[in-house]
């Protein structure tokens, strides 16, 4: 889309169109992981497993400050723990295909052994092939990649990279650090560029002395969540592009989830903005750094609800309508129903693309069969 | 307008709430302290089954309260089960927008029957 959008369409109904969702979380309970680790932290997992777990708050396995009481009248936690479970809720929201991210592992970045985390990693990606992508073949997966043990993540990708339903490679980034700009990472992209899977980066609220960092100076979690994500997505970007991900892995895609979409016009807009001055330090760069950042992909939830709906359309314009991916983040307490990106004022094809078209393209998924009931 | 059987008096008591259905329609109806009040069963957000949320209270913090959370009305909200946006029951308003009052359902008593009107 360029220019002045075309026509609105207001008539498709959502049941009408394609909708792959590439968002949405599993239950990665410590219990259900143990069976698949190997030893000897499956007896970690296993002890792990009978300790009381708050929502993304468990110590030691998704580490967290936990610096909020459970607060009056708050949030509710909602998990999806099977894969005939989440076919099922898919189907209540309309969603014909869903890409699968865990959990509690989304914190694992934090942890601070390397032989601890590359078994976590190892553990759920049999565990999300043994009991989601081939119990239900809609859900398609992100393989965890841990960043501790780069060479380790590599062997994964390409232990599972054949596999129809392994689409992508999650790169867990709250709190990573480094970076994920850093060097140290090349042999995950060289594995996920030579297998033909996207990277993701997916992050969550978390306290740590690692982008998004501070957070503990705000003390309400409606501070700390509106810029938790987006911060990490942020920073990571800069990262990457500053470091020349996109120059030494021409073929590797990139794409950026729960962090709605409006930041990436500034991006954009301000690392032009530094590459003018300082060129010199980035001399891999070929051009602007926004033409990298227009080649990456962006997934829309938390999707902005601007009251000018057009302040959107426009901000999707700007990122390019062939790089925006909807994205419910099911069952999490701030998923967005499709509809809410659907009834946005944009031409059939746009929507088209955005809901479904846009991801079946970047994960080489094929058409799928399967109607949605 | 349709009436629609809720329950007998006994079995919605203060803090209760249920969902029934005419047609298409659903409608939360609840009681609050004794009375009887009806919501449709959508969130004005994102459409989500607002009436299948919890019946709660909520905080306020004022110049009356010193500043201070206060925890009050309690059995007078329901929470949205989707987003947790909060209404009051009794008014049918969305307490984060106060712009956004949501339709409201008469509901009387007939013998030991709560009927609503949809």
């Amino acid at each position: 889309m360029t220019g002045q959008p075309a026509a609105a369409d207001t008539r498709t109904k959502l049941r009408d169109v394609l909708i792959v969702d590439v968002d949405v979380h599993i239950d990665d309970h410590p219990a259900a992981l143990a069976p698949y680790c190997d030893m000897p932290w499956r007896r970690s997992l296993e002890l792990q497993g009978t300790l009381p777990q708050r929502y993304l708050s468990a110590a030691g396995y998704s580490p967290q400050l936990g610096l909020d009481p459970p607060f009056p009248g708050g949030l509710n936690a909602r998990h999806t723990s099977t894969a005939a479970q989440m076919r099922e809720e898919l189907d209540a929201l309309s969603i014909d295909v869903g890409i699968v991210f865990p959990d509690h592992l989304m914190l694992m970045a934090q942890l601070p052994r390397a032989d601890y985390a590359a078994a976590l990693a190892r553990a759920y990606n049999r565990w999300l092939l043994e009991r989601w992508l081939t119990v239900e073949p809609s859900l398609y997966g992100a393989l965890v990649a841990a960043p501790q043990d780069p060479e380790g993540a590599a062997r994964e990708i390409e232990r599972y990279a054949s596999h129809p339903n392994v689409v992508a490679v999650y790169l867990p980034t709250s709190a990573v650090y480094p970076l994920w700009g850093h060097r140290k990472y090349d042999p995950i992209y060289a594995a996920a560029e030579a297998a033909g899977l996207p990277v993701m980066l997916h992050s969550v609220s978390a306290v740590f002395p690692a982008f998004p960092f501070n957070l503990e100076q705000f003390d309400t979690a409606l501070a700390r969540h509106t810029i938790s994500h987006t911060f990490a997505m942020m920073a990571n970007m800069i990262s990457m592009v500053t470091t020349g991900v996109p120059v030494r892995f021409p073929r590797l895609k990139i794409a950026f989830t729960e962090a709605g979409i409006s930041w990436v016009p500034f991006m954009m807009w301000r690392l032009d903005k530094e590459y003018n001055e300082m060129r010199r330090e980035v001399p891999f760069l070929e051009d602007r750094p926004s033409r990298y950042v227009r080649q990456m992909y962006f997934a829309t939830q938390p999707v902005e609800e601007p009251e000018n709906p057009r302040h959107l359309t426009a901000t999707i314009d700007v990122i390019g309508d062939d790089h925006v991916l909807f994205a419910s983040d099911w069952p999490h307490h701030d998923f967005d129903h499709p509809r809410q990106v659907f009834d946005l004022p944009l031409p059939l094809e746009t929507k088209r693309r955005i809901m479904g078209e846009n991801a079946l393209r970047l994960f080489n998924i094929p058409v799928p069969t399967r109607a949605k009931t | 307008m349709a009436d629609v059987a809720v329950a007998r008096v006994g079995e919605l008591p203060p803090g209760a709430s249920r969902v029934v259905r005419s047609g298409r329609i659903e409608v939360g109806v609840f009681n609050v302290g004794g009375r009887y009040y009806a919501l449709p069963n959508v969130c004005a957000h994102q459409f989500g089954p607002l009436c299948e949320g919890p019946v709660t209270g909520t905080l306020i913090c004022t110049v009356e309260t010193d500043w201070k959370l206060a925890w009050v009305r309690e059995g007078s909200i329901v929470v949205c089960p989707w987003h947790s946006l909060e209404y009051d029951i009794t008014t049918g308003r969305c307490l984060a927008y106060p712009g956004i009052k949501l339709r409201q359902y008469p509901v009387r008593v007939e013998g030991e029957q709560i009927i609503v009107s949809v």
